[in-house]
């Protein structure tokens, strides 16, 4: 069990026990999250647009206002995918930020990193076999497709996957840990470039060109957002007798 | 004196920052910039307009020399081209695909890889610190890397030189050559307050900066606004970029810069001369001659294009007859490990550069291996914190959690000096680009003196952050900068080029940027970088180094459209 001390609802504190469920958390009270819950109910980043440049505001709210089609995944390897997101990103109820959407767009335009590492396939081609290879796992374990198999095989798969364990016709063709990282990295990207995803985690957003004045300790700007509950986790995990 | 005069004294010989326009932040003058025909034979033609090329430019047109820069990215305008957004700014790395090998492979493109007018420096963190003077002979003090052919001291009035351009805001600096900053340091944001509390206690000494970001208005350069994406390029102007620091003075004095424009060969003739370069722009190859050439592409596009520049006399590229090029490439081992406090500390606010150590820089033999690392702190943004949650093993909802806690944070980031080692190397692999010429492939793999003197950076960080009283630590491996690839020597059958930067074998083709550096310390690239530029800079005008003896009487070429 995690020390008293500590910071309860922090993963690497909690030794073998599961992360503590997101749905304690208060609902977002202004503006939205992924799954309307976060650290922030009475922030939203989005009232700050205004302030933003121009060209950013543009940027940003393009993401909310036009989410791509699906273009460069067929639809088998999307509904994988996006089933596999899904367990990644912990998003099991709506709202859900789109994120294979942003995906195939890079995709489908070669919007690449600018690595490819020698014993590994082009990002594309690494994105196409790793949707064959979920689904191809799903099927061992007797369900129709990744995105059909019930919820704790899916979990699994993608547990394996992320370990780099999966063996098989097509998985054989990767190396699977450096699979992992290439998908990993465009899904983390999406995820977190999403106006939603600020207002989760209370990230000050674009910030130009107004900036930061207060710059210490437990300082915020006035429109910045206070914290859930307006307690640290650590004392109020202890004055609740939670642990 | 200087302590009461810091900030208001301006450079002699660079008007960048007058240049600049108060009210945009693009560089002004682009329409009567000096015009070259590709005909016209061009003194100096330069491949690279980031810290080496720029610097380089500048420096040469101040003392008459017609120049013109080859870039194969655009002309930034940072208010029509960059938003301050951490996934829009992808399109500010260089992202043609390269190959990554080895049993270390390193990851490019955001990493450590520009393009565009500034380059790198367009997205680098701001860090600008000196090298040691240890740096210089590594080789004879601790029996590994190698020797440059010139010192610290050879450097030291290019670095000061370069500092009052930037120009650098900082403590006075109590390591290396002790020395003090053109501009006051900047204040600092609640992470570091705690990285350097924790420091403290540890018994490390930490100081604020080196940072080439302007603390005051310099020039129509404005007050940084501490926004925190000094990572995905300065929309304010504040942070230095050779586009603001160097762009406007070279354009000013006669320099042209074209844009857009790929190198794919440099050609030399038979008498082992180089010509000019010929380069593809709007689709259409074309060659510019040129009395003589400076390759200041970085350290994977130097070696690649020089490997890709194959002639009678030079069949395996020119200036590889020794099987020199691309060779020695190093990248800085740069671990980060993130620590958890009870009070919001909002890393996103401030420069993610803002307070640095060098205690471990020099080699102390009781930590088990050669030379040291620094430690800077680095503050992510969001993709880039989840980046590392994920590096610490974390998934699904343990991921979110870490996530949401993402303003508790505060990250400190080593900077390891890994050796020189002669296949870690850049080589043309067999496919080609989109422009037709064979991409690059990097292979690199860690000896043991990196894997110890990585663990111990780690192992650093983490003392650092239990002295701090944090609740939690993450930590992720990774690289930082390139440095070498094209090293300076002071014999042929070692290195790639001369003292004074030239080609061994081609007298007038010279490589000036970070793969001329035979080690790579424990400091950031970009200010030894831009010194080199100006030391070469300064012999080539001062005829000390002549790429063509007697060319200068032709008749005056160049128009102002």
């Amino acid at each position: 069990m995690a020390d008293e001390a500590k910071a309860g609802h922090l993963p690497n504190l909690r030794g073998t026990a599961a992360p503590a469920d997101p749905y304690r958390l208060p609902r977002q009270r202004r503006g939205q999250t992924p799954q309307m819950h976060g650290r922030y109910p009475d922030y939203d980043v989005l009232d700050e647009i205004a302030e933003w440049d121009e060209l950013t505001r543009g940027v940003v709210l393009g993401r909310l206002d036009d989410v791509p089609p699906r273009r460069f995944f067929t639809e088998p390897e999307w509904n994988a995918l996006t089933a596999f997101c899904d367990v990644v990103l912990a998003q099991d109820s709506d709202p859900r930020i789109p994120v294979l959407a942003y995906i195939d767009e890079k995709l489908h335009v070669g919007r690449l990193d600018g690595f490819q590492y020698a014993d590994m396939p082009d990002d594309r081609d690494t994105w196409r076999l790793v949707a064959q290879g979920l689904d191809e796992a799903a099927q061992a374990a007797g369900a129709a497709s990744y995105e059909s198999a019930p919820c704790e095989v899916r979990a699994r798969i993608a547990g394996e996957f992320s370990d780099g364990k999966p063996r098989g016709d097509v998985w054989d063709e990767l190396n699977v840990a450096r699979a992992f990282a290439v998908v990993m990295r465009s899904v983390l990207a999406a995820f977190y470039s999403h106006p939603w995803a600020w207002n989760e985690i209370g990230f000050g957003g674009p910030a130009y060109p107004r900036g930061y004045a207060r710059l210490g300790i437990d300082l915020g700007e006035a429109w910045e957002g206070g914290e859930a509950l307006d307690v640290d986790p650590v004392s109020d995990v202890k004055d609740r007798g939670l642990e | 004196m200087r302590a009461v005069l810091k900030g208001s004294l301006r450079p002699k010989d660079n008007d960048s920052a007058y240049l600049l326009d108060v009210h945009r932040r693009g560089v002004p003058g682009r329409e009567r910039m000096c015009r070259y025909q590709d005909s016209d034979e061009v003194d100096m033609l330069i491949v690279g307009c980031g810290a080496g090329g720029s610097v380089l430019a500048q420096r040469l047109a101040r003392a008459g020399w017609r120049v013109v820069v080859l870039e194969r990215g655009p002309f930034w305008d940072p208010d029509s081209d960059w938003v301050s957004d951490e996934e829009g700014s992808s399109h500010l790395y260089w992202n043609d695909k390269r190959i990554v090998g080895g049993s270390d492979p390193v990851a490019m493109g955001k990493n450590n890889s520009g393009h565009g007018v500034g380059g790198s420096m367009v997205h680098y963190a701001g860090y600008a610190p000196r090298f040691h003077p240890s740096d210089f002979d590594v080789k004879a003090r601790d029996g590994v890397g190698a020797d440059w052919p010139i010192g610290y001291w050879d450097l030291k009035p290019h670095f000061e030189r370069v500092e009052r351009e930037l120009p650098v805001a900082g403590q006075d600096w109590p390591w290396g050559d002790p020395h003090r900053y053109p501009h006051s340091p900047h204040p600092i944001g609640g992470a570091a307050e705690r990285a350097w509390a924790g420091a403290r206690a540890h018994g490390i000494e930490m100081r604020v900066g080196p940072v080439a970001i302007t603390n005051g208005v310099f020039g129509n350069r404005p007050h940084c606004i501490y926004r925190g994406f000094c990572l995905q390029g300065c929309k304010v102007n504040a942070k230095a970029s050779p586009l603001v620091t160097h762009v406007p003075d070279a354009i000013e004095h006669g320099v042209e810069i074209r844009a857009d424009a790929m190198a794919v060969r440099i050609e030399v003739d038979d008498a082992g001369r180089c010509t000019g370069v010929t380069y593809l722009r709007a689709g259409r190859e074309r060659f510019q001659r040129a009395g003589a050439v400076a390759v200041c592409g970085y350290s994977i596009e130097s070696p690649r294009l020089l490997l890709n520049s194959t002639s009678s006399g030079f069949p395996a590229g020119v200036g590889n007859n020794a099987d020199q090029v691309g060779r020695y490439l190093m990248v800085q081992g740069a671990p980060q490990i993130a620590g958890r406090f009870p009070e919001l500390l909002r890393m996103y606010k401030a420069p993610p550069p803002e307070v640095s150590s060098e205690h471990f820089y020099e080699t102390d033999q009781a930590r088990g291996f050669a030379r040291g690392f620094s430690i800077q702190t680095v503050s992510p943004l969001p993709i880039g914190w989840a980046e590392h949650v994920l590096a610490d093993g974390h998934r699904g909802a343990a991921l979110r959690e870490y996530m949401r806690d993402y303003n508790h944070w505060s990250v400190l980031g080593a900077l390891c000096e890994l050796l020189p080692q002669s296949e870690n190397r850049v080589t043309l692999a067999g496919e080609t680009d989109q422009f037709d010429m064979p991409i690059a492939r990097f292979d690199y793999s860690q000896c043991d003196n990196d894997r110890a003197n990585i663990a111990y950076a780690k192992q650093t960080m983490h003392d650092i952050w239990e002295a701090a009283g944090a609740q939690d630590v993450l930590s992720i491996d990774r690289y930082a900068h390139l440095v070498g690839g094209c090293r300076m020597g002071t014999n042929a059958d070692a290195s790639v080029i001369d003292q004074d930067h030239r080609v061994w074998g081609v007298p007038n083709l010279f490589v000036c940027d970070g793969s001329v550096m035979p080690t790579q310390g424990s400091a950031n690239p970009a200010l030894t970088i831009m010194a080199l530029a100006s030391r070469l800079g300064e012999r080539l005008t001062a005829k000390r180094v002549t790429p063509q003896p007697g060319h200068r009487a032709n008749a005056p070429l160049g128009a102002r459209a």
